[in-house]
């Protein structure tokens, strides 16, 4: 099995003027945080390249920068060195466009806002009438499954309920990038499945290009197009693996040998990963 | 239902009962405890007059309430907008922490009128816990909820319009309730030797000398009353709009900022030289503004001089260092003696939670009772005697850091204690292996809290009772119209304040390391 990561080759000269097609361009980037204990290589030389309408997973080992890697495509963090580029612009000037969007680990929603007002919240950021989205808002809290559920506050919603609100929040600017950093990392494995279906619905629906940030193999191998294999210390690529799966994919297909056979080689790289 | 409210009422009326047959005793219990019908007695009679002197504390303490808070609020603003402010206002917020208000008294009389010295004595009282609260809430905001309003292209203003402002709210009230009763005690503090008519200053200040022990309770009582009843009302409201899960205890540091840290060593220093510099230069400027004379009203250069340079330098240092010499000790003793029983008291509660139960509604209460209502009553136990400025400066200390240290016990984690416990330790073991340890942080920010409270405490006593020390150095001086020894005495308090506020600071770096 060769660890070359051939697609590393593919991204260099990505830049501004970065073919058409691709939607996030990292190019050669290293990004080193001061610490106590000295300066920490949390990104190490990483170059990616996303094309339009598609769906990466992001999976290693804790401290592989995998989430640095998606705060940085996010604005959140500027890189020591390289670029970021989101559609050919500076990530904090595309994301000033509306045309990101972003959940969390967390739900990160105000408490004090109904599920409704805080699915709005972006829109109000942005200095966007919320009025005038009031059916979309409305569409998605269907689309989400919490119809019904618009005034609650989100202190009255179970964890899986809040998350939903945070996905739906995620994609009420309709963007064009979505950035998804384990999102259903704290839910309980039954509550993952069920949003992991939903999301593929989601996605299918509106083919947004997304970035999903994972601890879970079989997660990644269900949801994307392809998945990023991380190693640490440094944080590098040391792999990136196409799933082959046909759309949509179903629960079934989580108990096919294909597909165990695609998450133990992503097991393997993992591991071996860590070795290095 | 009906049990859970007949309950404390049964005991109230039991108490009452009690303290009335101990009213009845021959001499002792008729001098030092009036029974309640002796004092509810003087209410009826005297009706009038304890109306007019509560209604013209409560006027000064709500335009004091509201100006203070105003300026508190703006301030906690600008800071968590702009931490540098902050830097360059940090000695000026240790100080407004620190100074013993009954200092401030003497000198305000000197440079304003009527009843502004009361009012802004009660807004300065009430400027640092508002300030304080305000900023931890304006500060205190989940991360992620930051990184959502950026990933939006949000800003610091769209943060403060979407998170702060709305996440401050809770910890604003309760800034707001210590607020209510703080500034009732800044009002009466503000009537010692103002020669106003009216207020319970006044009322208190007249009536020390009559041996009319109803009187005195019911000055107290009133005091008390006023106080907590502003202090109930912010509850009630706190409670109504947001549950009841902030602290109760007024906070004893300021809020993290960036602070200095990331800064480089001279620009660290030049910050810190402003920090220092700050409290004189404002003490100097506003004197300035007010075009008074430098003979009743001294900036730091005159005070200086009159102390350290001028004809009268050696009878002033002398007069300063007998008063400080008399005061820091009995504070210093109160203080340590209060926080020992304080910090014990807790402990104990951990292996007898039944005690805390019987005594949190109690400590909750006295805490908030202004510090002015006891010293009528240490008047009638103690008479003038010096064990009357130390339990002053005990009860002071005690009632807070009981509340807070409690509340570090009570923080310390389930399953920590429960490691101990599968291995067979017992409560004391508990007790001595986690508990303490996990509240050491809270022992320091008592610390910091009574501090300032025990040495406001003494110098209560001593104006009031005993005669002695620095609170009586600056009602003796303000009487004998020694100007330069008022100012020299409030800001040689405020100095001893600031340093044991940053002694204990010291301390906990090195504690807590």
């Amino acid at each position: 099995m060769s660890r070359t990561p051939l697609k590393l080759t593919a991204a260099d000269g990505a830049g501004p003027s970065g073919s058409g097609s691709s939607d996030v361009a990292v190019d050669h980037v290293s990004k080193t945080f001061d610490s106590a204990q000295g300066k920490l290589t949390a990104l190490d030389n990483v170059s990616l390249k996303m094309q339009r309408g598609a769906f990466v997973a992001i999976i290693g080992p804790s401290g592989c920068g995998k989430s640095t890697l998606l705060r940085l495509i996010a604005g959140l963090e500027d890189a020591t060195l390289g670029a970021v580029y989101v559609r050919g612009d500076d990530p904090k000037v595309f994301r000033a466009k509306g045309e990101l969007g972003i959940a969390f680990q967390d739900p990160a929603l105000l408490p004090w806002r109904s599920v409704y007002d805080n699915i709005a919240l972006p829109l109000q950021v942005l200095g966007r009438s919320v009025k005038r989205a009031d059916a979309d808002i409305r569409e998605l809290i269907d689309l989400v499954g919490l119809s019904g559920h618009q005034d609650s506050l989100p202190g009255q919603l179970s964890g899986g309920m809040r998350q939903r609100v945070a996905i739906a929040r995620a994609l009420v600017t309709q963007p064009s990038v979505l950035l998804l950093d384990e999102p259903f990392g704290a839910l309980d494995q039954i509550l993952r499945r069920t949003m992991n279906l939903e999301l593929q619905r989601i996605w299918m629906q509106r083919r947004t290009t997304t970035m999903l940030v994972t601890h879970g193999i079989d997660e990644a191998v269900f949801l994307a197009d392809q998945v990023v294999v991380m190693s640490a210390k440094p944080g590098r690529i040391a792999e990136i693996v196409d799933i082959p799966f046909a759309r949509p994919r179903t629960p079934e297909l989580m108990a096919s040998p294909e597909f165990h056979e695609l998450c133990d080689r992503l097991a393997e790289s993992l591991f071996g990963g860590k070795q290095q | 239902m009906i049990v859970k409210v007949l309950r404390p009422v049964a005991i109230a009326l039991a108490v009452l009962l009690a303290w009335e047959l101990v009213g009845h005793i021959p001499v002792d219990g008729i001098r030092v405890f009036p029974p309640p019908t002796a004092i509810l007695a003087d209410y009826i009679a005297e009706w009038d007059l304890y109306l007019a002197h509560v209604g013209e504390t409560l006027r000064t303490a709500a335009i004091g309430f509201v100006i203070g808070n105003t300026i508190a609020i703006l301030a906690a603003l600008v800071f968590a907008r702009f931490p540098l402010v902050e830097n360059i206002f940090h000695g000026v917020n240790v100080t407004l922490f620190a100074v013993p208000m009954i200092v401030v008294g003497p000198v305000l009389v000197l440079i304003l009128d009527a009843d502004m010295p009361q009012i802004v004595l009660a807004a300065l009282i009430i400027y640092f816990p508002t300030m304080a609260a305000t900023l931890v809430g304006l500060r205190d905001v989940d991360p992620r909820l930051g990184d959502l309003i950026e990933v939006y292209g949000g800003g610091e203003s769209a943060k403060l319009r979407f998170i702060r402002l709305r996440s401050a709210l809770p910890s604003l009230f309760a800034g707001l309730k210590v607020a209510a009763s703080l500034s009732v005690l800044g009002a009466i503090l503000g009537e010692f030797g103002s020669g106003e008519r009216w207020g319970l200053g006044t009322f208190l200040l007249g009536s020390l000398g009559q041996a009319n022990a109803p009187r005195l309770w019911g000055i107290g009582i009133a005091a008390a009353g006023l106080a907590m009843s502003g202090f109930g009302i912010l509850a009630w409201i706190n409670h109504r709009m947001f549950g009841n899960s902030v602290s109760v205890t007024m906070s004893a540091r300021l809020p993290d900022s960036k602070g200095t840290r990331g800064l480089q060593l001279d620009r660290r220093l030049v910050l810190t030289t402003i920090a220092i510099a700050l409290p004189f230069l404002l003490w100097g400027g506003i004197l300035e503004l007010t075009g008074l004379s430098p003979i009743i009203a001294p900036g730091p250069l005159e005070s200086f001089h009159y102390l350290f340079l001028g004809p009268e330098s050696a009878m002033a240092q002398s007069a300063l260092f007998k008063a400080l010499a008399s005061t820091v000790p009995v504070a210093a003793l109160g203080f340590a003696a209060g926080l020992a029983a304080a910090f014990v008291l807790a402990a104990l509660t951990v292996l007898a939670p039944g005690l805390s139960r019987a005594l949190m509604p109690v400590a909750l209460l006295l805490q908030s009772t202004p510090l002015v209502a006891i010293a009528p009553i240490l008047l009638l136990v103690f008479g003038r005697s010096l064990s009357a400025a130390v339990t002053m400066a005990v009860i002071v200390v005690f009632f807070p850091a009981f509340v807070l240290l409690s509340q570090g016990f009570a923080l310390v984690p389930r399953a920590a204690l429960e490691v101990v416990e599968v291995y067979g330790g017992s409560r004391l073991k508990r007790l001595l292996i986690v508990s303490i340890p996990y509240s050491t942080p809270y022992l320091f920010a008592a610390a910091k809290l009574v501090a300032p409270r025990a040495l406001l405490g003494v110098m209560i006593a001593e104006w009031l009772l005993t005669g002695t020390g620095l609170g009586n150095l600056l009602d003796f001086s303000r009487a004998q119209l020694d100007y330069g020894l008022v100012w020299s005495g409030a800001a040689a308090s405020v100095i001893v304040a600031v340093l044991a506020y940053q002694l204990i600071s010291v301390a906990e770096r090195f504690a807590t390391r």
